[in-house]
């Protein structure tokens, strides 16, 4: 990485978070509200820049994951009492090993099959696991149990604005450590599935372990994102965990474009504020399907590879040092060769 | 002992029958070349040797112990590496990323170290990239390191497939086919290199290719395959004057 | 309670029929565009709620006859089919298959919400009267058939065999069959991949226009159930492994029978869920068994 464009990526890092931390504090509660469900949505479109982004397999069901860790969260906490961090590590470990149940028959699939697989998981949960007297216990059924704030480290989190800085904490943790994973031999690893799977157990990975870790991974960042949410609002209602929601954050996150981690938090902004626009617009929030389908079909058609990604690379083309040609082949590179060998 | 010993090794598809019988050897140390016309067989015998492939019958042996039922990452394990006759590069990723991906591997890193950057993790990070640096210096490939695969031009593509596949520090290195789209003269630059390889690697190797003047060149012993069958086998001057190879290549022998 | 259960099959057994009826009409389309065009098109139910819903404006609304309505919505249908495929599909020759799937997901957002905001989403609409719901009574046993149902099965068999006909003995079905194998030689050949393309996703939208019409009697009329139908029309088109369409009929059949049985034995309303999920891992498992031949993706 060139050194200024690596400058110019970490200020804007920074300036982003400064933002995110300062300016809710002078927003109304509501707005702050908004805010939390905005990074707790940027948790799951950071799930999708994980496995859709990094190994290239697409998800429609991210949202039955969440629902995983929010009625986990949800049940133990309001249901059976637990303390609320147990809960959340039991929850994201539930939906992190769904996940990797629901990659097992994924692994042999390709891109349009999967789509299906996962659209079928959707209805499945929606209609099946989720619904009303399927499985009340865990769902919560019709009675509703409310799930308090926790306090973290001694600080309360039923404020709005501390809540909001608490998830927005995590979202920005959690994309600093998938942030590592793709920087490392993890990112790497699974790129190389993606872009060869024959070369890349050739050369000694196990395709199938690491289609699985990373199903794994995402699906716990989606429950992560549930469990913070079952407490964002204090109860948890299957009918926020639908294909439709599965659908339409699949949508925006391939609108803002999954090569990029700067894509959850626009993803987030995106789900949550564009209702909240539309809402103060002569039309109503029933719109907001439709506008993001539109969307989504314009960008595909003009910029596959998401606004954002496509943002990212005009700005840091500026500020790369122009790019070189590749040097050509002559017989001198092959004499160096030799020489070197020798 | 051979390092890797196959015997009788068949494999149908179909009504095709693209491998009956074949055995061959390739002792330790050894450069051995397997050539044949198109379609003779030559990428099949190699999927099956690294487990792309499971052959219908015959026994593959590497270094004593039975292929059978070894799963190709593992072979890789073992110590069997291969590049492809048509690039299997990871083309969205840089000269670098490419040859690091075998080196990652077989590190034992964990994603929880890569996510939290434990010093371990990151300390494996530095050797990796030194060692893969030294490769591609080898290669001659140090100056394109941040270049992406996919934009190189085919010669520099062939000898990142080698880099990358002597990345996991193999003891047995296959190569479909390394001269293909190469001009004579990095054609005879690459039967320097492979002796280099094999002198600084420790390396055997098992050679596929249509130029013969490398096959000549470059090898201790060649096989010939012919329709999926082994029709000779010998040292060079012995296989370019049999009249059988003669026959199967009408004529091509340089 | 199992004696209960056995006393039933009869009245299931046509009701199952029925389904798979349902699902039937509403793969063929699908099945259709997916050969020609190699795009699975996630919109194709609600293209068919879109249209149906237009028959509804016209026949219910508006007092038309029930096939004038009909008229309308396959008009309609043809017309959806024609943009999604010059305007969204056609710009995007050559890019991954993936990516075309994604803008049909696209589009069954736009769609699902414009009939929902243009005729209401929760609203209860009556349907479209093609064919009376009077029925007859099947010889040695208490169960009734519906006209329409029968009519959904019948329809169902008849366009499925039809097209397959079509296909099989028609040079535009040649043509079809030549563009879904490899475009690039149908292109040599003098056929105009484009217009082969764009008829493809025309009759096969035309075709969802029809089966929402005749469907919607039969369940929920609203802006979601029919959109939501595609994944059990997709499940009959696997077990028909996606090209053929007299096995996606057997296929849907199976689907229906699978879905309805249960119900006779269990009371738990997910049981047909449930049940649908398998047999879809199932398809999908039976497809992609090591050594199958690929399934072609554009």
């Amino acid at each position: 990485m060139i050194g200024e464009a690596r400058t110019v990526r970490w200020t804007a890092v920074g300036v982003g978070v400064a933002l995110g931390v300062v300016i809710p504090a002078f927003l109304s509660d509501f707005l702050r509200s908004l805010a939390a469900d905005a990074a707790i949505a940027g948790l799951i479109v950071l799930s999708l820049v994980v496995l859709t982004g990094l190994v290239g397999q697409i998800s429609f069901c991210q949202y039955s994951f969440a629902a995983i860790g929010a009625f986990t969260v949800g049940s133990l906490v309001a249901g059976h009492h637990w303390d609320f961090w147990l809960a959340l590590l039991v929850g994201v470990c539930f939906a992190a090993s769904v996940g990797v149940l629901v990659a097992i028959p994924a692994l042999r699939l390709s891109g349009l099959f999967l789509a299906i697989l996962t659209i079928g998981v959707a209805l499945f949960f929606d209609r099946f696991l989720l619904a009303p007297g399927t499985w009340d216990s865990f769902s919560g059924g019709t009675s509703s149990w409310r799930a308090g704030r926790p306090s973290f480290f001694g600080i309360g989190l039923k404020g709005e604005y501390a809540f909001y800085l608490f998830v927005f904490g995590a979202l920005v943790l959690a994309c600093l450590l998938v942030w590592n994973l793709r920087t490392g031999k993890t990112g790497r690893v699974l790129r190389a599935v993606r872009e060869s799977e024959v070369a890349a157990s050739t050369v000694g990975l196990n395709l199938t372990a690491w289609k699985l870790t990373a199903f794994g991974i995402s699906a716990a960042l989606a429950g992560l994102a549930g469990g913070l949410a079952a407490v964002r609002v204090g109860s948890v209602s299957a009918g926020s965990y639908g294909l439709l929601q599965s659908l339409l954050i699949a949508a925006i996150a391939t609108v803002v474009g999954v090569g990029a981690i700067a894509s959850a938090a626009a993803g987030g902004i995106f789900l949550v504020f564009i209702p909240e626009i539309i809402h103060h617009t002569p039309l109503s929030t029933q719109w907001f399907p439709l506008i993001t389908g539109a969307a989504l079909i314009f960008q595909l058609v003009y910029a596959p590879e998401g606004a954002v990604v496509d943002a990212e690379t005009r700005i840091m083309r500026r500020f790369r040092r122009s790019t070189p040609e590749v040097p050509g082949e002559d017989s001198e590179v092959t004499e160096r060769v030799l020489v070197r060998s020798s | 002992m051979a390092l890797l010993d196959l015997e009788d090794v068949s494999i149908r598809f179909g009504g095709v029958q693209a491998l009956l019988d074949v055995s061959l050897q390739v002792r330790e140390g050894e450069i051995v070349g397997l050539i044949g016309p198109n379609g003779a067989g030559k990428t099949t015998l190699f999927n099956c040797i690294t487990g792309v492939l499971g052959p219908d019958s015959g026994r593959m042996a590497y270094d004593g112990r039975e292929l059978h039922g070894v799963k190709t990452h593992r072979r890789a394990r073992l110590g069997i590496a291969r590049t492809f006759q048509n690039l299997q590069l990871f083309g969205r990723m840089t000269v670098l990323e490419n040859v690091m991906v075998p080196i990652d591997a077989f590190s034992q890193r964990t994603p929880v170290g890569d996510a939290l950057r434990l010093p371990t993790a990151r300390f494996e990070e530095h050797k990796a990239t030194e060692r893969a640096r030294a490769l591609l210096y080898f290669l001659d490939l140090l100056d394109v390191a941040d270049f992406q695969a996919a934009d190189l031009p085919v010669g520099m593509q062939r000898r990142l497939e080698l880099a990358r596949a002597l990345a996991s520090n193999p003891r047995l290195l296959l190569l479909d086919e390394p001269a293909a789209g190469l001009d004579a003269r990095e054609t005879a630059a690459l039967a320097d290199v492979l002796f280099r390889i094999r002198e600084q690697f420790d390396v055997t190797m098992l050679l596929v290719d249509h130029d013969m003047a490398l096959v000549m060149r470059a090898c201790d012993h060649i096989y010939v395959l012919d329709f999926g069958r082994v029709i000779s086998a010998g040292p060079p001057e012995q296989v370019r004057d049999d009249p059988e190879v003669v026959q199967a290549y009408l004529g091509e022998v340089a | 309670m199992v004696l209960a259960g056995v006393s039933l099959l009869p009245g299931f057994t046509v009701i199952g029929i029925v389904l798979g009826g349902i699902y039937a009409l509403a793969a063929i389309g699908l099945v259709l565009i997916y050969r020609v065009s190699g795009v699975l098109n996630f919109a194709h139910g609600a293209v068919a709620m879109f249209s149906t819903f237009v028959a509804y404006q016209v026949s219910v609304k508006s007092g038309a006859p029930g096939w004038i309505g009909l008229i309308a919505a396959i008009a309609v249908g043809i017309g959806i089919g024609f943009v999604i495929e010059r305007f969204t599909m056609r710009p995007l020759t050559g890019k991954p298959a993936l990516t075309k799937v994604v803008i049909t997901i696209g589009w069954l957002l736009v769609l699902q919400t414009a009939a929902g905001l243009i005729w209401g989403a929760n609203a209860y609409h009556r349907p479209v009267k093609l064919v009376s719901k009077a029925g007859f009574r099947l010889i040695g046993t208490s169960v009734v058939v519906g006209y329409d149902q029968l009519t959904t099965v019948i329809v169902a068999v008849v366009l499925a065999l039809g097209t397959a006909a079509v296909l099989r003995y028609t040079t535009l079905g040649a043509s079809m069959r030549a563009v879904a194998d490899d475009p690039e030689s149908a292109r040599l050949w003098g056929i105009s991949v484009n217009r082969v393309t764009a008829a493809s996703w025309m009759v096969g939208s035309a075709m969802a226009a029809i089966a929402g019409v005749l469907i919607t009697p039969l369940i929920n009329f609203d802006t979601f159930s029919l959109t939501v139908v595609v994944i059990d029309a997709f499940t009959a088109a696997l077990i028909g492994r996606l090209t053929s369409l007299p096995y996606a009929v057997v296929g849907a059949a199976l689907l229906g029978l699978a879905q309805t049985y249960p119900r006779a034995f269990f009371s738990t309303s997910g049981v047909s869920e449930a049940v649908t999920f398998a047999l879809l891992l199932i398809a999908l498992a039976v497809l992609f068994r090591p050594g199958a031949r690929k399934l072609r993706i554009a």
